[in-house]
């Protein structure tokens, strides 16, 4: 059975079509298995080997992996979102009503989004502890740190964005509340406020604004950063293998 | 059992492959909650019950053809209408389905609009877009405002509908309120289409207060207008009697002489020579179209327009009742009230007997001592405070302004803006009822005073307030039926300042001016002879058999007679044709005679009216025994073409009479000329 599995998908593996996606090509030499992820966009980004012991649960707790699945999770329901979703004052709240009753599923698009939020921003703070606290953040990982606290900086301006476009009272008021906020900062905290809100009130333009900031530049950005973040593993060192160079180099 | 966890453990978890499955299970199995959830939806189990209702009907076929499955909406996208009511309210447009005993599939009552047209939100509010009995109907958290109680559905016409109508008895009821109990004095109230709600209580002058009653009567009045007389607009400040006290003096210290000044009483002619004359004086002058008296009997008689004057012996000075009997315009000119051209007599008559209709209970137990300047100055602060110079003229008080807050979107005000205590019903109608029921409940510190209204009057203000929502104020003006304005006609010259003297239109509606208790005079001219019109304001007569009522004898003198018949001959007059285009002398015996026939049988106009008082009994319209003498015939003859036309709203029924009927039946009407109704009553 299992033979058979292996025989079925070396034949796959071996096929026209998949070697001219897949260039690496099968094998099991070190130098097949290092052209697997080199030759992968995506996985390119990591290291062609890691130690055994950093891919363990105890090593990481996978937070970080966690997080960037609740993002994967927050894009695609984002974007189904997007589908139903008009970012205009008399046509946003309207729109809400509707994923809540006649959407076919419309209330678990939203609350999967809603919460998915929620998680990450919580993941997001569990990854920077453990982080922290096995002290990974030191060099050579000090610049990834850094990529790490400009990824908190956006989810949370994620959060803060999408908080707006509900266009509920909840919604209206925290935006309110927080654009105010701002504008406490000394000599140019006004005009911080008026660019934030696009004019001097929670209205059409700050939707708009808000909604441009959530659906554009900030998925953009930590899109970028994720990338970097990713890509800095690898230039790093791999994940940090722990401080102990008995358990670090047991294996 | 530790082993069998941790068997049952291993089993799908033991390895990485195992793991992945289970867990890849258990997702599947959450994710397809999901979609459940939205198959098994409530609207989906009310479309069911309907199919299941509708299937065991003798037209289920008709039925089943009209059910239409999935969510229904109706989308009015200009009026922010999307109102998925009728996913579960299937059976609205049904006819058949009148009796169904659930409410939910019964047919929607008969109304003047078709249920596409506005909606349903627009005048039930609820959630339009809920597709949840919960959602749709109450008050959540992410929608406010809930079903409007069917008590108040009258609220949802009102928003468009700015004049009265038939079908809404509780709403017109509201507003008129409203206006009579003075609400706006205080509140400003903005309708829909920019109209601006004026009070018309009239609420007197209190500058020169001290020639027209004591300050006890003061006292005891605000104390308790009511207790004074029950009819009495004014609410109850509920002032302490230290408060009423200052008020009071304040009241009467700022009070200034009239000028001129009242005359003495004429005391030789103090008691009338005959008790019974004062009754038949007040009886013969229709006081009592305009004013209420409690009778022998307990009973209260007489019409609401001018204060009631049970107990106005207790209230007026002797010698301010006898200037006001005599001429009300000295002491008021803005009154309403006519000025009866009394003589001498008439007026120590009339002031007598008025002078008897006493209450000495209502003051009976008030004791002033004289007030202090500190009691006054307190009074003065009081008087600023509770606002009385909204309503009142007061010296050295200024009318203040927005007073209270405004009640222009009172109907859609949000929740979170109103303070709620206890006992109130957590909801915008219960918010306001409670405010009109009782105002002081929600804070000792509060300046509204306690309105005397019967539940059923608070439901009817409660409507009429809730009718004032934002959609009433932004909707384009097309969607507004507007409400019927007072012109501001005024007769010019001579005769125009004898109709103000004798305040015509208190009573009468002239070119869109004036009060509804009377006919409409705005076309008399073209309708009536002149010398019947010189006769009846000479001696005024009842028109209507059915009706007691007639307009009150004003003594005018020929000169003044004959100015006002001239004036209403020449002013008075339809451009639609002319008074005389038809003389009497064209018409011949045998038309009278077909006339006589289709009077009595083709047109049965003896069911309503009165033609030969021996044998008639239509005591609905007015009696025609006297059409001859009373009306030109061009007009009758026009009146029976189209009365509608003459007199929008006449119950006159318009019978398309061929041009002969109408004019054979008016050559039998102005063949009559017996004396009217007062030889009826010598019958």
């Amino acid at each position: 059975m299992a033979n058979t599995l292996d025989r079925l998908a070396d034949q796959v593996r071996e096929n026209r079509i998949w070697r001219s996606i897949f260039r690496s090509g099968t094998g099991e030499s070190n130098l097949h298995r290092a052209l697997t992820v080199q030759q992968n966009v995506f996985l390119h980004l990591f290291s062609v080997k890691a130690r055994k012991r950093t891919l363990e649960f105890r090593a990481t707790w996978y937070l970080g992996a966690l997080t960037f699945g609740t993002f994967l999770i927050l894009v695609i329901t984002g974007i189904l979102l997007m589908l139903y979703y008009h970012p205009s004052v008399p046509q946003a709240y309207a729109d809400m009503k509707d994923l809540q009753f006649v959407v076919s599923s419309g209330v678990f698009l939203r609350n999967l989004h809603r919460w998915s939020a929620h998680a990450m921003v919580f993941l997001v703070f569990a990854h920077m502890f453990k982080v922290f606290y096995r002290g990974a953040y030191r060099p050579p990982r000090e610049f990834n740190w850094v990529i790490g606290v400009v990824l908190l900086l956006m989810t949370l301006l994620l959060s803060y964005t999408g908080y707006l476009l509900p266009w509920d009272q909840l919604a209206f008021w925290a935006v309110t509340v927080g654009s105010n906020i701002a504008s406490a900062v000394p000599v140019i905290g006004a005009k911080m406020r008026f660019l934030m809100l696009g004019g001097t009130a929670v209205n059409a333009n700050a939707l708009l604004r808000f909604y441009v900031l959530h659906c554009v530049i900030l998925p953009f950005a930590a899109v970028v950063l994720i990338a970097i973040h990713f890509w800095r593993i690898r230039k790093d060192g791999g994940i940090y293998p722990g401080e102990s160079p008995a358990e670090g180099d047991a294996k | 059992m530790k082993n069998n966890l941790h068997a049952l453990w291993q089993l799908f978890f033991g390895d990485s492959a195992r793991a992945f499955g289970s867990a890849s299970v258990i997702l599947l199995v959450l994710l397809a909650v999901a979609p459940a959830k939205n198959y098994f939806s409530e609207w989906r189990h009310y479309q069911k019950q309907y199919l299941h209702l509708i299937r065991g009907r003798a037209d289920a076929v008709t039925l089943e053809r009209h059910f239409q499955g999935g969510i229904q909406q109706i989308w009015i996208p200009e009026q922010q209408v999307t109102d998925r009511c009728t996913t579960c309210h299937l059976g609205m447009k049904e006819a058949s389905l009148a009796d169904v005993n659930s409410v939910a599939f019964r047919e929607h009552p008969v109304i003047p609009h078709k249920l596409t047209e506005f909606g349903c939100t627009t005048c039930h509010r609820g959630q339009g877009a809920a597709t949840t009995v919960e959602e749709a109907h109450s008050a959540t958290e992410q929608w406010e405002q809930p079903l409007l109680p069917a008590k108040y559905i009258e609220a949802g016409c009102g928003q468009c509908h700015l004049e009265n109508q038939t079908g809404t008895p509780f709403l017109n009821q509201g507003r008129q309120l409203i206006v009579s109990y003075g609400c706006t004095h205080c509140h400003t109230i903005k309708q829909g289409d920019g109209i601006y709600l004026t009070p018309d209580d009239d609420p007197p002058s209190l500058k020169h207060i001290a020639d027209k009653t004591t300050r006890e009567w003061v006292y005891a009045w605000i104390k308790d207008p009511q207790a004074y007389a029950g009819t009495a607009t004014m609410p109850n400040y509920h002032l302490n009697d230290d408060d009423a006290r200052d008020v009071s003096a304040f009241i009467l210290a700022q009070s200034t002489p009239l000028e001129p000044p009242l005359q003495p009483l004429k005391a030789d002619t103090k008691a009338p020579a005959d008790p019974a004359a004062g009754t038949s004086l007040y009886g013969q002058s229709f006081c009592a179209s305009c004013h209420a008296m409690q009778n022998a009997a307990g009973m209260m008689v007489g019409g609401n327009v001018g204060p009631e004057l049970t107990g106005i012996g207790t209230k007026a000075k002797p010698e301010w009742l006898q200037d006001w009997v005599g001429n009300p315009s000295h002491y008021d000119p803005g009154t309403m009230m006519p000025h009866y051209r009394f003589d001498a007599q008439q007026v120590v008559t009339l002031t007598g007997f008025l002078e008897s209709k006493t209450e000495p209970d209502f003051i009976a137990n008030v004791h002033l001592d004289p007030a202090t300047p500190e009691q006054i100055e307190h009074g003065k602060r009081l008087v600023v405070e509770n606002g009385c110079a909204s309503c009142h003229d007061i010296n050295g008080i200024k009318k203040p302004e927005n007073f209270a807050p405004e009640l222009s979107r009172i109907g859609s005000k949000p929740l979170n803006q109103l303070i709620f205590v206890e006992g109130v019903e957590h909801s915008l109608p219960g918010y306001v009822a409670g405010k009109v029921r009782n105002p002081r409940a929600f804070g000792p510190s509060l300046k509204m005073p306690q309105f005397k209204f019967t539940p059923q009057q608070i439901d009817a203000v409660t409507t009429a307030l809730l009718a004032l929502t934002d959609r009433a104020q932004s909707q384009p003006p097309t969607m507004r039926i507007a409400s019927v304005q007072q012109t501001r006609y005024q007769p010019a010259g001579n005769a125009g300042q004898l109709m103000r003297d004798l305040r015509c239109f208190t009573c009468h509606m002239i070119n869109g001016h004036g009060g509804d208790m009377a006919p409409d005079l705005t076309w008399e001219g073209t309708a009536v002879q002149r010398e019947w019109l010189t006769q009846f304001l000479k001696n005024p007569e009842t028109l209507r058999p059915a009706l007691i009522r007639r307009m009150p004898k004003f003594n005018l003198t020929d000169a003044e007679i004959n100015t006002l018949a001239d004036y209403m001959m020449t002013v008075y007059q339809t451009p639609e044709f002319d008074r005389d285009s038809l003389p009497v002398s064209q018409f011949n015996p045998a038309q009278v005679e077909q006339g006589r026939q289709l009077f009595y049988s083709k047109f049965a106009c003896q069911s309503c009216h009165i033609a030969d008082y021996k044998n008639d009994k239509g005591y609905i319209g007015p009696a025609l025994a006297a059409t001859g003498k009373r009306f030109n015939a061009a007009w009758v003859y026009h009146w029976l073409k189209d009365p509608q036309a003459l007199r929008p709203g006449t119950i006159e029924p318009n019978q398309h009479m061929t041009d002969d009927d109408a004019r054979s039946l008016t050559a039998f009407l102005m063949s009559l000329k017996s004396g009217g109704a007062q030889e009826a009553t010598k019958k």
